[in-house]
This record gives C-alpha cells, structure tokens and sequence, in this order.
C-alpha cells in the first residue's frame, strides 16, 4: 500500500504539489491525470523516491519512501521513465539484466535464475526476440517494452510508469497498455502510471489520480473522474461521453 | 558465469603481455648490454626497471581514470587530460615545488591531489545544469581550466625562476627522473585506486543509463559518485606528480578496448589497468629510444596518437552534441 500524507513540494521558489494526500491499493491500476504543469511527474518522482518533498510523507508498505537504502527502494518500486536513452551500446538484454542489480553485491555476476527471470520477463513483454539489438536499432514501441521488461525484472510489487505511451502511435499505444493490464490481473502488480491521453486512461485504468491547480481534484475511479464537470475544471475543455468515449469540444475551453 | 571466466582468462592473458613487454622494454636503451651484464648492471637495476615499472602503474591509474570519467560524465570525450584535471595536480605540484615540499615523501602528491580535487569541483559547478552535463560546457570548461591553469604555472615560473628547470618537467610529462622512490610512492595509490573503481564496475554501467534510472535500479548514486570521483583524482594527482602531465591516455586505451569488447565496464576497467600499462610503457620505450642519445617527451608521443583519437571520436558523436 502506498500512503501519501500532505505531500508539498516546491522546486526552489516554484510550488509545483500542495497538501496532496491519498492511498493507493495493491493490486490497483490507476492512473495519474491532470494538465501540463499539474505535478504529475513530480509526484511521481516523489514516490519513487527520486526527490524527496518538503512536507508530508510518502510511506510505501508501512515505511516512509526516505528509509529505505536505494537496493531496498529499486526492490519495492520500478520506474520507467518517458524518454528512454537511445545512444546506449548495451544490447535489449544486457538491458534488462540491469534490473537485477538490486538482488546482486558487489563484484558478483549473475546467477542462473537472473538469466532465467530475464528471459521469462522479455518473453512476457514480447522483446526476446531482440535480445541482441541494440537501442538505436529498435523502434519506439520495442524500445518501450525493453524498459519495461527491465522494470519488470526488479520483480517489485509496485510500477511506476511516467507517461510511457507518448511517442508511440496508436496502435503501440494499445500494446503497451494490455501489455501493462495483463501484468496487473495476473500478478496482482500494483500499477501507476502518468497518462496524457483521457481516453486511454478510461479504457485500461479502473481508478485515477486526478490534479488541478498543484492539489488533489479527485481519487477514485476513473469513469467517475472523468465526468464533464471535473474536466471541464482540470483541462479546460467540456466533454461528453459517448459510449465510453470521450468527445471533447475545443469551443467552450477557457484560459486555465 | 562463463562470461566472468572469459574476463579473468583475457586478464590473465593481457598480465602476461604485459609482463613480457616489460622484459623486452628494459632491456632496450641507449647502452647495450648482454644477458650476464644486465643483470649486474646498476642502469638496469636503477634506472631502467624504475622507469618500466612506473610507465606501466601510470598507464594501468591513466586509463582506468579515463574510463571511470567517461562513464560517470556520461561523456565518450572525456579523460583526466581532456577534462583539465591532470593540470590541475600540476599546479600542485609546481605550489609544492616552490614552497620546496619535494623534500616529504607525499608532499608533491598530496598538493597535487588538493588541486586536483579543486578542480574537478569547479567542473562540476560550472558544466553540471540539474542532472544532466552538456558534452561542450563540460569539454569547454575543461579546456579553459587547462589555460588557466598554465598561465598560473607560467606565472610561478616567473616569479621562481631557480626552480623553473623541475617545474617545466611537470608540465611536459616524463619518465627521465623515474627512480624506486616514484614507485612506492605510485604503486600503493594505484592499487588501491583500481581496487575502488573495479568494486564498482558494475555500478559505472548503471550510472550510464543515466544517474535517475541508476538509482532507481537501486545504485546510491551521489556516494558511487563521489568515491569514484576522489579515487581516480587520487591516481591522477599522485600519477602527475610522479611524471608530470601526460595527455589521452585514458582516451586512447578504453575506447580501443571498446571497440573490441563493447561497453561494458566490467570488462572494460580490468582490461584498461594491463592495455593502459603496455600503451604506456610502449609509448615510453619509443620516447627514449628513437633518437638516441636525446629523449622525446613521452605526452607529445601519448598526443599524437590521443589528438587524433579525440578528433575521430568527436566528428563520430557529433550527432549527440
């Protein structure tokens, strides 16, 4: 269980997240919605443990985020991040090894049941195919489920994924999605993950996360998240819902 | 597990290389002996086997170094030279020589690593923008800190003319004056240098990936960092004092190293220490051999084949900058 408790942050100056406070269930897929500068990122980050805030407290299975060593963190919380590195020369599965580093010391190699949760995750994620390839040879969308593989690999019980479809077209878009609500059902892997697209959000992830203005608008599910209303304040835009759709209508967007 | 008893059989091999280029090198040299007068011979003895043995410690800490610096600045283009941290232990060094510390026996390398350790802080403040280092601020700063440095050289120089000779051998980089005394000085740095960076081999590709993705894969990043940042000036501060600056030798030994094996550091880092000791000594060997009786430089010898390199590796990365 993830427990954020009156979580501000600020970057210098700047207040990017104010009094935020929620729990995420295990075994829950909900995403993270709000517009461009509503926090998202950092709140994710924060719960990664990748920044720590200024006020409130984030604690992850009973224990606050900022107490654990970073081999306990990386065995609890997996991360991929939006953009992934490109110009590297290790190959898909030198890749996806580096998430076992959390279980390995220091000087020693992997061990056989390493390969084997590697080749298990890559089969999982569909990329043991480009075991050999390296980043720049794959595309977005290969690319994409390497990273996730990776997390994968960490074999934590918590992923959190940073907006992991926005440079794919729409049919990778899909892909990455059933990919991630297969991994929620079958493992009972809780899942959070940053998305841009509404839509998608309403069609893969039962329960959300929704900003506004650096504050928590709303926490629960998503059809209940994405009603006119609370679009209309979160994004600016008034929306309609058809079929389980979202129809949205630039006329009415207000300056926001 | 395969894979770790190639890296040991491929160390192994390279060790006794080395080891055999050391013996051939000694016995190369202005004065000739045979096999019974070598052995008795204190030019042998004294000068030769000092040189050899430093020549290869300098070239294993250099290219180790090189190879450290290029995976935690995530920069193919960097090495101690490149970056202006060798300079930086010059002006230590020429401080010490002034100030006439050459007397204690760490005091030249103890003023060359505070100098150094400046300078690789004054890198991180000028070229670091958040989590990221941009490839031509960092080399740019680099670069100014290296002219900086020379004139603040050039200037003590003025200022002390008398010692102007021992101060301009720390800028140029040789091995002439290598005695006993630069060994035990060297080899106990070294060692204990290559030991930090090798513990963290592992660790070095992770930083690749970047430092957010590297500590989300559970590596404690700042510390990794700063400890592999002070050992390896710690090399580099005690390689200069020892010898004085010598240029892209941990440019040139890990990236012909890559090419080879590709780019991971476990690989990389223990071959660089015996490929960097053979590069070295090699390079060494040519420095005093080509045109006896008179001596090249050995960093002229290191920048003709580095420069080169830096330039090939630049117009090849130029799509990244």
């Amino acid at each position: 269980m993830i427990e954020v408790k009156n979580l501000s942050y600020s970057y210098g100056k700047k207040e990017i997240l104010r009094d935020l406070s929620f729990t995420i269930g295990d075994g829950t897929f909900t995403a993270i919605l709000g517009a461009n500068g509503s926090g998202k990122t950092t709140l994710l980050r924060c719960i990664a443990g990748l920044t720590a805030a200024q006020q409130g407290h984030i604690d992850i299975d009973g224990q606050a985020i900022g107490s654990y060593n970073a081999r306990e963190r990386a065995r609890k919380v997996a991360l991929v991040q939006q953009h992934p590195q490109t110009d590297l020369e290790f190959s898909a599965f030198e890749t996806v090894l580096m998430g076992r580093n959390p279980y390995q010391r220091h000087l020693q190699n992997e061990s056989k049941a390493d390969w084997d949760i590697v080749e298990q995750v890559m089969r999982q994620t569909n990329t043991f195919h480009l075991r050999f390839s390296l980043p720049g040879e794959m595309s977005g969308g290969e690319l994409q489920r390497v990273m996730i593989a990776r997390a994968l690999a960490q074999q934590t019980p918590y992923l959190l994924l940073d907006e992991p479809t926005s440079s794919l077209d729409i049919a990778h878009q899909f892909e990455i999605m059933e990919l991630l609500t297969d991994i929620n059902r079958n493992e009972g892997k809780t899942i959070l993950i940053v998305v841009h697209d509404l839509n998608l959000a309403l069609r893969y992830c039962p329960e959300t996360i929704l900003l506004y203005d650096k504050s928590l608008l709303f926490k629960g599910s998503t059809k209940e998240a994405l009603v006119n209303e609370r679009i209309q304040k979160a994004f600016g835009v008034s929306s309609e819902n058809i079929g389980g759709y979202l129809k949205f209508d630039s006329a009415n967007r207000k300056e926001c | 597990m395969k894979r770790r008893l190639n890296i040991w059989l491929v160390s192994a091999g390279l060790a006794l290389l080395m080891a055999a280029a050391m013996l051939v090198c000694s016995t190369m040299g202005v004065v000739r002996f045979d096999r019974t007068e070598l052995l008795q011979s204190p030019i042998f003895w004294n000068l030769r086997l000092p040189r050899v043995v430093l020549s290869v410690l300098v070239g294993a800490a250099l290219s180790v170094c090189g190879a450290t610096y290029q995976s935690v600045f995530r920069n193919p283009l960097t090495d101690p030279y490149v970056l202006g941290i060798s300079s930086g232990a010059s002006l230590g060094a020429a401080i010490a020589i002034v100030l006439g510390l050459q007397s204690y026996l760490w005091g030249v390398g103890a003023m060359a690593l505070m100098t150094a350790l400046l300078t690789i802080l004054l890198i991180f403040k000028v070229a670091s923008t958040g989590n990221r280092m941009h490839t031509t601020t960092l080399l740019l700063t680099g670069v100014c800190l290296t002219f900086l440095i020379t004139a603040a050289i050039s200037l003590l120089m003025a200022l002390h003319q008398d010692k102007m000779e021992s101060i301009i051998f720390w800028t140029m980089g040789s091995f002439a004056s290598a005695s006993w005394m630069d060994v035990t000085i060297v080899l106990p740095v070294t060692l204990l240098g290559i030991g930090v960076v090798l513990y963290y081999s592992k660790d070095l590709n992770l930083l690749l990936t970047g430092s957010e993705t590297a500590q989300s894969l559970g590596v404690e990043v700042e510390k990794v960092r700063r400890r592999l940042l002070l050992f390896t000036t710690l090399m580099v501060a005690f390689s200069v004092s020892a010898c004085g600056v010598i240029g892209f030798v941990g440019l040139v030994v890990p990236h012909c190293i890559r090419l080879v094996c590709g780019s991971d550091n476990r690989r990389i880092i223990p071959y660089s220490i015996f490929v960097g000791g053979i590069f070295l000594l090699l390079c060494d060997t040519v420095a005093r051999t080509l045109i006896p009786p008179n001596e090249l430089p050995v960093g002229s010898i290191t920048s003709l084949l580095g420069a080169p390199m830096f330039i090939y590796l630049l117009y090849k990365s130029k799509r990244r900058i």
